[in-house]
């Protein structure tokens, strides 16, 4: 099977190269998306995480090594676009990653009209699909962002991302600010939607308990480089790099916590 | 013999809206000793910050704060007035907040920060000053505290800048320090070294804390006493272990079940609590959490405002149900 995106030998160096303040913010690195499965990308600040998906996507370009799309080599502008098509961005902040004055209806029609991709007169029946597919009301078209909850305004921000039916979602740190009754919201609604649509996903997170939830494939990133990478449940449960050991053993509770849910809600 | 260096009790915060006060945190009782912790748990909105700023006499505009008493080692806090409060907030209540980047000037250098504070509350000459900063940094954890001195706070990274901000709080020899999310912006590594220093600092000071967080797993992990609060009244109050172990609270259950832990994978998917918290001033007579509950008893829950319940020793949880099973009385 040859993956929907495949980074290869990814290094990127912010700066003029030979200057001594050039700052290498990826080493080398490789990372491939299969079709269907959720992959996590996990690390502190500054691992680089952010950075290795903006190349992925050609928001930013890598001073070394090749993005494939498809098994394809993307080279030039036209297949960069075409890429975007396919490969969705959700970012952190929903609160400034939806323009305060445009209504929510219009901000989730404008990728359709953007890419052409259906007539005017269909918009608004995608957008109100879109919406209750989100778990949200139709009329919230009619509102303003200022309007909605953070997890509401997340669940836009998301409706958003899929306007164009994408094959992969790129999910930067997207419950980080988010209450856990809101973020549990929010990552049931993804599991949800990718057993319907069957989309790929790349889950970015410093949050190692999310990650163990969410992603069938991890990579631990650390300065830049990729340090440990392979299936969610090994790695979680017997870690070979020490720095994947520290970080599981700085979680909150990670002593504290019982292998098995102890509390049940007795009715 | 345990010094209990604040104790409140049925603390009110209310604000002035359309017909009437609205109320925002509801008689919130709650004590600290010396040497211990006390974490305070809940939601965006559940009343938690208000908490804090209220014990500091900095709650925003118009909010009027009542209760039965707020005694803080011997003084009134509810009888302050301005020159009181100069004279416990900072120096004797010291706060530590969430995002240090906004606590610290960009334009100052860091002793000069907290020379200024030293200095606004000790009456002492700036080498002297200097001196408690140098020993206030140290014990914040840098290694080389003179040479932090002259830094800016843009030459730090966020955990040394949360660092600082702990120094600051420091540097009056506080007996309280409240801690508002002061770990929430931080990288997990990170966040369990500045645990660890807090920990520190109370057993080597003496220090109260109190330290609001919205995740379960940390208040584990700072131990002491848990107060989980939703919107804006006490759910379930005790031990912090007995709390996580034995949750009585229907809403205390579901943020567990929300949270995902090392060992959550989605064969056993998370339990989102359905719907959204009440806004301020839309809660009935009934129980704070009454249309979100699942095991909510009609006629009961929807009618008045539970009252305590004894769960275990010093835990107990304001929840009709619980009290009517504890009861054994059929419904």
């Amino acid at each position: 099977m040859t993956p929907i995106i495949d980074a290869k030998n990814i290094t990127k160096v912010f700066g003029a190269s030979r200057s001594p303040h050039a700052a290498r913010a990826l080493n080398d690195v490789s990372v491939d998306v299969y079709p269907g499965e959720t992959v996590g990308v996990v690390g502190e600040s500054g691992s680089g995480k952010t950075t290795l998906a903006r190349i992925m996507i050609g928001i930013e370009s890598a001073t070394k090594g090749q993005v494939y799309k498809d098994g394809h080599l993307l080279e030039s502008r036209v297949d960069w676009r075409n890429l975007r098509l396919n490969v969705q961005y959700v970012f952190q902040d929903p609160f400034t990653a939806l323009c305060p004055t445009m209504r929510i209806g219009a901000a989730l029609a404008e990728p359709l009209s953007v890419h052409k991709k259906c007539p005017a007169s269909e918009r608004l029946g995608r957008v109100s699909e879109m919406l209750k597919k989100v778990g949200l009301h139709p009329d919230m078209a009619r509102r303003l962002p200022v309007q909605l909850s953070g997890g509401q305004r997340q669940r836009v921000s998301l409706a958003r991302a899929l306007m164009l039916e994408p094959s992969v979602l790129i999910c930067d740190e997207i419950v980080s600010g988010l209450d856990v009754s809101v973020q549990a919201q929010v990552l049931q609604l993804l599991v949800d939607l990718q057993k319907d649509l069957g989309i790929s996903i790349v889950f970015i997170s410093h949050d190692l308990r999310v990650i163990r939830y969410l992603c069938d494939r991890v990579y631990v990133m650390y300065k830049g480089e990729v340090v440990e990478q392979g299936k969610t449940g090994p790695i979680f449960e017997n870690p070979s790099h020490q720095y994947t050991k520290n970080l599981l053993a700085s979680i909150p509770g990670a002593r504290h916590d019982k292998s098995t849910p102890v509390v049940q809600v007795t009715s | 013999m345990v010094d209990r260096v604040l104790n409140v009790e049925d603390m009110s915060v209310k604000y002035p809206g359309r017909g009437g006060l609205i109320t925002v945190v509801d008689q919130v009782s709650l004590s600290v000793d010396a040497g211990k912790s006390l974490v305070i748990a809940g939601e965006s909105g559940s009343g938690k910050s208000m908490i804090c700023q209220a014990l500091l006499g900095i709650v925003p505009g118009a909010g009027q704060v009542s209760g039965t008493r707020m005694d803080w080692r011997g003084k009134n806090l509810l009888e302050l007035d301005e020159a009181g409060w100069r004279s416990v907030r900072g120096s004797e209540i010291a706060m530590v907040f969430q995002d240090p980047t906004a606590a610290l000037n960009p334009l100052i250098t860091v002793g000069s920060q907290i020379i200024d504070v030293i200095r606004t509350h000790r009456r002492c000459s700036r080498s002297e000053a200097k001196n408690r900063a140098i020993e206030s940094l140290e014990l914040a954890g840098f290694s080389e505290p003179a040479q932090q001195l002259r830094r800016y706070p843009s030459e730090l990274s966020g955990g040394m800048r949360q660092r600082v901000a702990i120094a600051l709080a420091l540097c009056c020899e506080p007996s309280l320090i409240i801690a508002d999310e002061a770990t929430s912006n931080l990288d997990v590594s990170i966040q369990a070294k500045i645990v660890t220093l807090l920990h520190e600092l109370k057993d080597k000071l003496g220090l109260a804390l109190i330290f609001v967080t919205h995740d379960l797993g940390l208040a584990s992990e700072i131990g002491g006493d848990l107060l989980v609060m939703y919107a804006g009244s006490m759910v379930e109050y005790g031990p912090v272990q007995s709390v996580l172990d034995n949750p009585s609270h229907p809403y205390t259950i579901g943020l567990l079940q929300s949270a995902p832990t090392l060992h959550s994978t989605r064969d056993n998917p998370l339990k989102p609590i359905p719907g959204q918290p009440p806004r301020p001033g839309t809660i009935g007579t009934g129980a704070p959490f009454v249309e979100r509950c699942p095991v909510a008893v009609q006629g009961v829950c929807d009618r008045k405002r539970p009252t305590w319940t004894r769960v275990g020793a010093g835990h107990q949880v304001a929840c009709h149900r619980f009290a009517l099973d504890k009861e054994g009385g059929s419904l």
